[in-house]
C-alpha cells in the first residue's frame, strides 16, 4: 500500500556573499565592459549543519574567474574542503535592467537542464556528481546605484508523473543502533577524507553484519551483492523533518535512467558540529514510475529514459513564496563618495570620543560658510573649514587663476592656469569637491565694491547690483570670512555682517605679520550696554598700544612670506570652531592666552581670543584684546544705521567720496585732535612698490 | 614577548602568530559549539590573520518593512508565469537568521589585536550597525555606551578592502596591561604570549556579545 503522496523537495537557497559582487563589478570595469556572454561560476554549499536553519548554495569572490585568465574558476578552487562542495553554474550577466527582464527564462532554465541531461546520459554525472546540481544565475549590476538584480535556478529534471514517497524518517529511526554506529563512522571518514569531502553525491553500502561502508557512485557495480542494503545518499543543506533537499531531484533521475531502478532508498545526509547526525539526517523511500517504453513516441523502448526525449525542468528560485528576482543595495559598501563621507565623519568622531567630548558636530556640518577672496588665504580656510566638517561653503572672487598662484593657492594646480585662466571662484569649487565629494560648494565670480575707488556713472548700476547680491550672500550665510588683500575690500562686507550680526573673521597679512580676529558683535544685536569687542577697523582707529611692531596691515599690494597663509587661516578656523564652541557664541569675550583669571580656560578648546597678531620674524604670536570704537567707519552704530536708513544710496556715496564716511563717524574732528594717527583710505601716503598680488 | 611589550600590554607581530596558533589549538578542543577559527593568510602569503564564519545567530528581529534597495525581494515588474510544479515546497517565513564573521588582525600602529566583524542576513546583504546592536546582549550594549576605551567604527578591512566594522584599538594597550599587571601569576610563568589572544578577547568578546566558554578562560 504504496502512500499516494509525492515527495515534495525543498529547493536551495542562495546566499550571496558581498564579495561576489564586489569581484563582479571589478571584473566588468577592468575586463568584461559591455561583454554580456555568459560566464562559468562556481557555487558552494555543504550540508546542513544547525537543526533549525538550512544551509545555502553561497557565491563567494572566489565563485568568479579571476582576471587574470580566461578558465572557469573551478580551477582555482582547491579540492577537499569539506564546507565547499563546489557545484558549476553559469552567469548572464546584463547590462541592462530592461534586458535582465527580458532574458527567455524558460529556454535558459530549458538549457542548462539539457546540459543535466547530457551529463546523465554520457556519464559525466556519474563521474563527477556535482554537476547535478548545477545551477544558473541571471543579473544586472547597477554600477552607478551600487544595486544588484538577481535571480537564482537551480534546474531539476520534472518526473512526471511525480515520484512518490512511500516512507520517510530520521535516519537514526530507521538504522539499527549497530548500522547507526556503522554508518555513522562510515560518513564521517568520508568527510574527513580531502579525497572525498567535497563530493556531493555518494553510496552507502551496508552488508548482513551491519557494517557500512560509503563509495562514491561510479562503484555502483560493486555494491550489487544479495543481503547487502544500499542507499543513495547526497548531502542535504535542507534541515526540515519532512522534505529532502532539492539535489535529490536530478540524483533520482539519474539513479532511474542509468541503472534503471524505480525503487530508491535514500539518505539525506545532515550533520551537526562537523560529524555526521542521524537524528536530523533523514532516510527515505521513493518510488520512480515514469512510463517506461513508449514506443509510439520513441520507438526503442526506453520513453522517459530516452536521451532525446528532454524532460522538463522547473527551478526558478522562489522568494518569499514568490517566483520573483531579488534586489541587493551596497550602496553603502561600493559607492566612494558615500566611504569618503562616512570616513570623514569617523575622524570627526574619533576627536570627539578620544579628545574633546563636547565637539558639536551638528553644528559645524550645518554651518553655512562665506569665504570673500579665494587666494592664498581662501584655499588654506577652504581646506581647514571642511576638515572640521563643514561643508558648505561659498567662495567669492573675481579673479582668474595666474600662474604663479598654484605655488600658495592650495586649491589650484597648472590646469587651472591655462588658457587665461580659470575663474578663481569656480576652480576652487571643482578641487574642493575633487577632494572631498560631499561638500556643497558654490563659486561666486564678483567684485566687492570699495569705497575711495569711485563708480563711474554708466557702472554704478553693476555695482549696485554687486552690493545687493553681497548683502545676500552674506544674509544667507552664518559664519564670514574677510580673505582679500585689501583693506578697502574689507569694509562693505564689515558693515553687512555688523548689520545682520553675522560671525565674521578676518585675516590679513603682512610680509612676515599677520592678523587673525573675529569681530564683535554688530551695534543693534542686543539689548544690553555690553561693550562690544571691535571689528578690523576699529582696531585701526584704537590703536594697539605698540603701533609700529603692529602695523596696519595689508597696504594696497603685498608679498609675504610663504608660511603666514597657511598659519593665519588655519587659526582662523579654528578661531571660528572656538567661537560656535563657546555658549555666548559671537557675544564672547575676547580672552587672552596664559590668562590665569579667564573662565574659558575650562571649555574644551580652551581660550577665545578677540585678535591674535604673529609674526614669523619672531616666531611669536600674540592675543589682543580691542573694543569697538563709537567712529568706527565700519561697524559704528552712526554707520550701521545710515545703511539701514538709505540702503545702496549710502553705499554708494561712501564709495564715491573718499571723506564721507570719516565725516559721518566724526573721524574727522579725531583726526584733527589725534595727528599722531594716519588713516589712508586712498593708499596715497604709501610707496608704491612694485605690486604683486597675493 | 619582551617584558617591555608587556608591561605596555602591546605584543609584537610574530608574538600575535605564536598566540593565534595557542589560541587556535585551545579554542577548537574547548568550544565545539562554536565554529572553529582559521587561520588565513593574506594573499601576500605573508601576514596571516584570524578567522571564524557564518556563526549564525538567530534573530529575535520582525522582518524589516523597511527595504534598504527598491523592490529588494519584492520586485514589481510583471513577470511571466514560470513554471512550477507540485515537488516543489513552498517556502513559508523561514525564522530570521543573521551571519557574523570575525577576524582578528593585527593592527601594526597600535601593536594590539584589532577585532573585525561584519553581519549579513540569509541573503548576503548586509546588515546596518543598528540592526547589529539589537542583536548585541544587553550586557554588551551597556559596556559600549560606558567604557571609554571601546567603540566601534566602520573602516576598511586591511585585506579585504571592504568596509568592516572593528572595535578601535586606541584602548586595547591601556586596558590589557592592567589585566596583565593584575595578574603576577602571569608574568612569572611566561605564557603571557599564548594567553594574550584569550585575556583579549574576554574583554573584547563581553563587548561584541562573544561569550567565552567557561573552559577557556579557567587558564587564566
Amino acid at each position: 500500500m504504496a502512500s499516494e503522496s509525492i515527495v515534495v523537495f525543498a529547493q536551495f537557497q542562495s546566499a550571496v556573499d558581498e564579495g561576489f559582487w564586489h569581484r563582479l563589478c571589478s571584473l566588468k570595469l577592468n575586463k568584461l565592459g559591455i561583454d554580456d556572454s555568459p560566464i562559468p561560476i562556481t557555487g558552494f554549499y555543504a550540508p546542513c549543519s544547525h537543526p533549525q536553519v538550512s544551509n545555502h548554495l553561497t557565491l563567494l569572490a572566489d565563485s568568479l574567474p579571476s582576471e587574470s585568465n580566461e578558465q572557469s574558476s573551478t580551477a582555482a578552487t582547491s579540492g577537499g574542503n569539506r564546507n565547499r562542495c563546489p557545484v558549476p553554474g553559469i552567469l548572464y550577466n546584463m547590462n541592462t535592467i530592461e534586458s535582465f527582464h527580458a532574458l527567455d527564462k524558460k529556454s535558459l532554465l530549458k538549457a542548462e537542464a539539457k546540459k543535466i541531461w547530457d551529463n546523465i546520459h554520457t556519464g559525466k554525472a556519474v563521474e563527477d556528481s556535482a554537476v547535478l546540481s548545477r545551477f544558473l544565475l541571471i543579473s544586472f549590476a547597477d554600477l552607478k546605484k551600487w544595486t544588484f538584480h538577481y535571480w537564482f535556478a537551480f534546474p531539476a529534471l520534472v518526473l512526471d508523473p511525480p515520484a512518490t514517497l512511500v516512507d520517510l524518517k530520521r535516519a537514526s529511526q530507521y538504522f539499527s543502533l549497530e548500522e547507526a554506529k556503522s554508518v555513522s563512522a562510515a560518513c564521517n571518514e568520508w568527510r574527513n577524507s580531502s579525497l572525498t569531502a567535497d563530493v556531493p553525491f555518494f553510496l552507502v553500502c551496508i552488508d548482513p553484519n551491519s557494517l557500512a561502508t560509503v563509495k562514491h557512485i561510479k562503484d555502483w557495480e560493486t555494491c550489487q551483492s544479495d543481503g547487502n542494503k544500499l542507499l543513495f545518499g547526497f548531502y542535504d543543506p535542507c534541515h526540515l523533518p519532512n522534505n529532502p533537499g532539492w539535489a535529490l531531484r536530478n540524483f533520482l533521475a539519474l539513479i532511474s535512467v542509468r541503472w534503471n531502478i524505480m525503487s530508491v532508498r535514500f539518505l539525506c545526509y545532515r550533520e551537526n558540529r562537523g560529524f555526521a547526525d542521524l537524528g536530523l539526517s533523514l532516510v527515505g523511500e521513493a518510488l520512480i514510475t515514469v512510463p517506461q517504453g513508449r514506443a509510439a513516441k520513441t520507438g526503442n523502448g526506453l520513453g522517459w529514459r530516452d536521451h532525446q526525449c528532454l524532460p522538463n525542468a522547473v527551478g526558478w528560485e522562489q522568494s518569499k513564496g514568490r517566483q520573483v528576482s531579488r534586489c541587493i543595495s551596497l550602496a553603502k559598501s561600493m559607492d566612494p563618495t558615500r566611504l569618503a563621507i562616512s570616513a570623514a565623519d569617523l575622524n570627526l568622531k574619533l576627536m570627539r570620543w578620544r579628545a574633546l567630548p563636547s565637539l558639536n558636530l551638528n553644528a559645524l556640518s550645518s554651518m553655512k560658510c562665506l569665504l570673500l577672496g579665494a587666494g592664498t588665504l581662501g584655499c588654506q580656510v577652504a581646506r581647514m573649514l571642511m576638515a572640521w566638517g563643514v561643508r558648505k561653503i561659498t567662495l567669492v572672487d573675481n579673479g582668474r587663476v595666474a600662474m604663479s598662484n598654484p605655488l600658495r593657492q592650495s586649491l589650484y594646480t597648472l590646469d587651472d592656469c591655462l588658457n587665461g585662466g580659470e575663474y578663481k571662484a569656480t576652480a576652487a569649487v571643482k578641487s574642493l569637491s575633487r577632494i572631498f565629494p560631499a561638500v556643497d560648494a558654490e563659486g561666486v565670480v564678483m567684485a566687492i565694491p570699495m569705497p575711495g575707488h569711485p563708480v563711474p556713472s554708466q557702472e554704478e548700476d553693476n555695482v549696485l547690483e554687486d552690493c545687493r547680491r553681497l548683502h545676500d550672500l552674506v544674509d544667507s550665510h552664518d559664519a564670514v570670512f574677510l580673505l582679500t588683500d585689501t583693506r578697502e575690500s574689507r569694509w562693505l562686507p564689515t558693515l553687512l555682517c555688523a548689520n545682520t550680526n553675522k560671525i565674521t573673521i578676518t585675516a590679513a597679512l603682512g610680509f612676515d605679520s599677520f592678523l587673525v580676529m573675529r569681530h564683535g558683535a554688530g551695534p543693534f544685536s542686543s539689548n544690553d550696554e555690553r561693550q562690544r569687542l571691535g571689528c578690523y577697523f576699529c582696531s585701526d582707529v584704537v590703536a594697539p598700544i605698540d603701533s609700529t611692531a603692529n602695523r596696519t596691515l595689508d597696504q594696497q599690494c603685498t608679498v609675504t612670506r610663504p608660511g603666514l597663509a597657511p598659519i593665519a587661516s588655519a587659526l582662523a578656523v579654528e578661531l571660528l570652531v572656538g567661537i560656535l564652541h563657546h555658549p555666548h557664541g559671537i557675544f564672547a569675550d575676547g580672552e587672552l592666552a596664559n590668562s590665569s583669571s579667564s573662565g574659558s580656560s575650562e571649555l574644551p578648546l580652551g581660550v577665545l581670543p578677540h585678535q591674535i597678531r604673529g609674526s614669523l620674524s619672531q616666531f611669536s604670536q600674540m592675543t589682543l584684546v580691542g573694543q569697538s570704537s563709537n567712529s568706527c567707519t565700519a561697524c559704528s552704530s552712526t554707520v550701521v544705521s545710515e545703511y539701514r536708513e538709505r540702503g545702496m544710496e549710502f553705499i554708494i556715496q561712501a564709495i564715491n567720496h573718499p571723506t564721507y564716511l570719516e565725516d559721518l563717524t566724526g573721524l574727522t574732528e579725531l583726526m584733527k585732535s589725534a595727528s599722531s594717527f594716519k588713516l589712508d583710505w586712498d593708499n596715497d601716503d604709501d610707496d608704491d612698490d612694485d605690486c604683486v598680488e597675493i | 614577548m619582551g617584558t617591555k611589550e608587556e608591561a605596555q600590554g602591546t605584543l609584537s607581530s610574530t608574538d600575535f602568530g605564536v598566540a593565534a596558533s595557542a589560541f587556535i589549538l585551545n579554542w577548537n578542543t574547548v568550544c565545539s559549539s562554536f565554529p572553529p577559527w582559521t587561520w588565513v593568510l593574506s594573499h601576500h602569503q605573508v601576514e596571516g590573520y584570524l578567522s571564524l564564519e557564518n556563526m549564525l545567530l538567530s534573530s529575535t528581529q520582525e522582518e524589516h518593512g523597511e527595504l534598504s534597495c527598491p523592490g529588494r525581494g519584492i520586485h514589481s515588474h510583471q513577470e511571466d508565469p514560470i513554471d512550477v510544479d507540485d515537488a516543489t515546497l513552498v517556502h513559508t517565513n523561514p525564522c530570521k537568521v543573521h551571519y557574523y564573521d570575525l577576524h582578528i588582525i593585527y593592527c601594526n600602529s597600535y601593536r594590539v589585536p584589532v577585532l573585525y566583524f561584519r553581519a549579513y542576513d540569509s541573503d548576503g546583504e548586509p546588515l546596518e550597525f543598528d540592526e547589529i546592536e539589537k542583536d548585541l546582549p544587553a550586557y554588551s550594549k551597556k559596556a559600549l555606551s560606558d567604557s571609554k576605551w571601546t567603540f566601534i567604527t566602520q573602516e576598511e578591512h586591511p585585506y579585504l578592502n571592504r568596509p568592516w566594522y572593528k572595535l578601535h584599538p586606541c584602548g586595547t594597550s591601556e586596558w590589557m596591561k592592567l589585566l596583565f599587571h593584575a595578574d603576577d601569576a602571569l608574568a612569572k610563568t611566561g605564557v603571557a604570549i599564548e594567553l594574550y589572544l584569550v585575556t583579549w578577547l574576554s574583554v573584547v568578546g563581553h563587548v561584541v556579545g562573544l561569550r567565552i566558554p567557561f573552559e577557556m578562560m579557567k587558564q587564566l
